[in-house]
């Protein structure tokens, strides 16, 4: 799988002495394999850099990666897990003894490797790691999770648990690419309880909730739609606001009643954005 | 006045050391791998140890803005343990690569036995191929002795003494090292090793050159805040804040940057403290509001 060119990446962005460093590991690591690779993998955020990569969007077949989210000795070590032959056994060794950096630096790389029993066993571990950088390496600025889905080992309610673990820590909805076409009633259940347990102990909501909810509404979802549409916070009017036109673009059954909402607050909306998604979903 | 901690074991100290350790101005701590108490009876709890030092004790102490750095080693207890010996040295090189390991250490002598000498030897070679400076324990026991030995196994083996801090240190053996050019390290102990007045005494005689203090703290009788206890006793003794700031600051990071790991400029700033990566997480913190 060749989603981008990691040496024409990193001769752009690297200088020549550091470029010549990573062709110098990348035939340390050719010739000795996994077990070379052992050694190299942590050293190269120190010998290569951890500069990041200009934000492209990289497409090939069914992957799709923001690069933008990458850093050098990232690229890097794709290069050098794909030359050392790594397979399942090898990434799921170096996960296991990798130090912080090694296994942001794997697990990144599993957004441009096919997916494999391999790949499902380390989402398992990022759903245990108490270390967000881990978790977004694995499941952010990719496809990967959506990609996943239906893979042995992975099925539908694994990854709701991931999107309940993002929604946990905050991470916008955005950045797992793709997530928000496998909403389903379960997952607007889990997110909703959440919300409900945040608002109980005063504490902040994850604004996407109202996008994914609205998606495959559940027991509750109107309510909590059109409830965010008088919220004080900007984000949470606004994603009600396009929740609600998401909503209406696949189920016009309850148009006239919720129509009656949205032209309540549209007068009285003072932010534009909000006013321009009030107004898409007036026109469902 | 900032704190560099250069030697600790962190493993088998509370949460409450760490933001004790922070509010009292430690910056950074470096965890020498060592015994853990009970002889260990294969290579792979050794694995597991040192992919906690490298992986979850660096992220519990960051939680405090505390920069967590550790050597590796097979130490010296267990160096003469047929059943983990050779294969703890196979894995070493490995982990001798990582990015917050800033040495080879506890590595010297305990018992004084041939197999010490043995894997000292061979964890001296290790730290040359590596370029690291190495951490040596020296005996509790017959110390003079043992300290000698030490000394003369690192000169046989053409091992930089500027890239040796020889630890646990007291009275007699500062006259012993201060000579050499390597660097003479202090465990300052509520009641063993060193107390915190004779500490002063040596600094008095000797100054602060090539000389470190730490706590040696551990899951035994010991008190993470032996270095700035100390630090007080020193400036209530008139040693002035420039030369104390070179015993706890200065000293420790200029040694343990010999192996080209040590970031200075990263190390000015605390580590980087995001507590919501395990309050959210719903792990160690156990949902306190880390803002609170």
């Amino acid at each position: 799988m060749n989603v981008f060119d990691v040496q024409a990446s990193l001769r752009a962005l690297l200088p020549a002495e550091r470029f010549l460093v990573f062709e110098e590991l990348r035939t340390e690591v050719a010739a000795g394999g996994v077990k070379a690779l052992q050694v190299v993998l942590p050293a190269l955020p120190r010998k290569i850099g951890r500069e990041q990569l200009p934000p492209e969007l990289a497409l090939e077949g069914d992957v799709s990666v923001d690069l933008g989210a990458w850093r050098a000795c990232d690229a890097a070590a794709l290069e050098l897990l794909h030359v050392a032959q790594a397979g399942d056994d090898a990434l799921r060794e170096l996960y296991a003894h990798g130090d912080i950096e090694e296994r942001a630096m794997v697990l990144r790389s599993l957004a441009c490797r096919p997916v494999s029993a391999g790949t499902v066993a380390l989402l398992g571990e990022v759903q245990r790691t108490n270390v967000q950088s881990h978790f977004e390496a694995a499941i952010c600025d990719s496809n990967l999770v959506a990609r996943s889905l239906g893979r042995a080992g992975f099925a539908q309610a694994d990854l709701d648990r991931l999107v309940l673990k993002a929604a946990f820590l905050g991470i916008e909805l955005v950045r797992l690419f793709d997530v928000h076409r496998h909403a389903n009633p379960e997952l607007s259940r889990m997110l909703q309880d959440l919300a409900t347990e945040r608002e109980a102990a005063g504490r902040a909501v994850w604004r996407d909730t109202a996008r994914l909810i609205a998606r495959a509404p559940t027991a509750g979802t109107l309510a909590r739609l059109v409830g965010g549409l008088e919220h004080g916070d900007d984000g949470t009017r606004l994603a009600a606001a396009e929740g609600l036109d998401a909503l209406l673009s696949r189920d016009r059954s309850q148009r006239d009643e919720l129509h009656l909402y949205l032209r309540e607050r549209l007068p009285r909306e003072p932010r534009a954005e909000i006013r321009a998604a009030l107004e898409r979903a007036l026109a469902r | 006045m900032r704190i560099f901690e250069p030697h600790i074991h962190m493993f088998s100290r509370v949460t409450d050391d760490y933001e004790r350790m922070a509010l009292a101005g430690v910056r950074a701590v470096l965890e020498p791998a060592f015994w853990l108490g009970q002889n260990r009876t294969t290579v792979g709890t050794f694995v597991d140890y040192f992919d906690t030092l490298i992986g979850w004790e660096r992220f519990r102490a960051q939680q405090f803005g505390i920069h967590h750095f550790c050597t590796m080693a097979l130490n010296p207890r267990e160096a003469n343990d047929d059943r983990v010996n050779q294969a703890v040295i196979e894995v070493l090189p490995r982990y001798l690569e990582k990015d917050g390991v800033l040495g080879v250490g506890e590595i010297g002598l305990d018992d004084q036995t041939k197999k010490e000498e043995h894997y000292f030897l061979a964890q001296l070679a290790l730290a040359k191929k590596h370029d690291l400076p190495v951490l040596v324990h020296t005996p509790h026991r017959d110390k003079k002795k043992g300290f000698q030995r030490c000394i003369d196994l690192i000169r046989d083996a053409a091992f930089p003494y500027e890239r040796v801090l020889l630890d646990h240190g007291n009275e007699e053996t500062i006259k012993i090292t201060r000579e050499l050019g390597c660097v003479s390290g202090f465990s300052i102990y509520p009641f063993t090793k060193m107390d915190t007045n004779r500490m002063v005494a040596i600094v008095k005689e000797y100054g602060v050159e090539r000389m470190v203090i730490n706590s040696a703290a551990d899951w035994g009788v010991s008190d993470p805040l032996m270095v700035p206890k100390t630090m007080v006793k020193l400036e209530q003794a008139g040693l002035r804040p420039a030369l104390i700031e070179q015993l706890v600051w200065g000293n420790p990071v200029a040694f343990f940057s010999q192996g080209g790991r040590l970031d200075v400029a990263r190390l000015e700033q605390p580590a980087n403290i995001d507590r919501r990566q395990t309050f959210e997480g719903n792990s160690v913190l156990r949902g306190q509001d880390p803002d609170a």
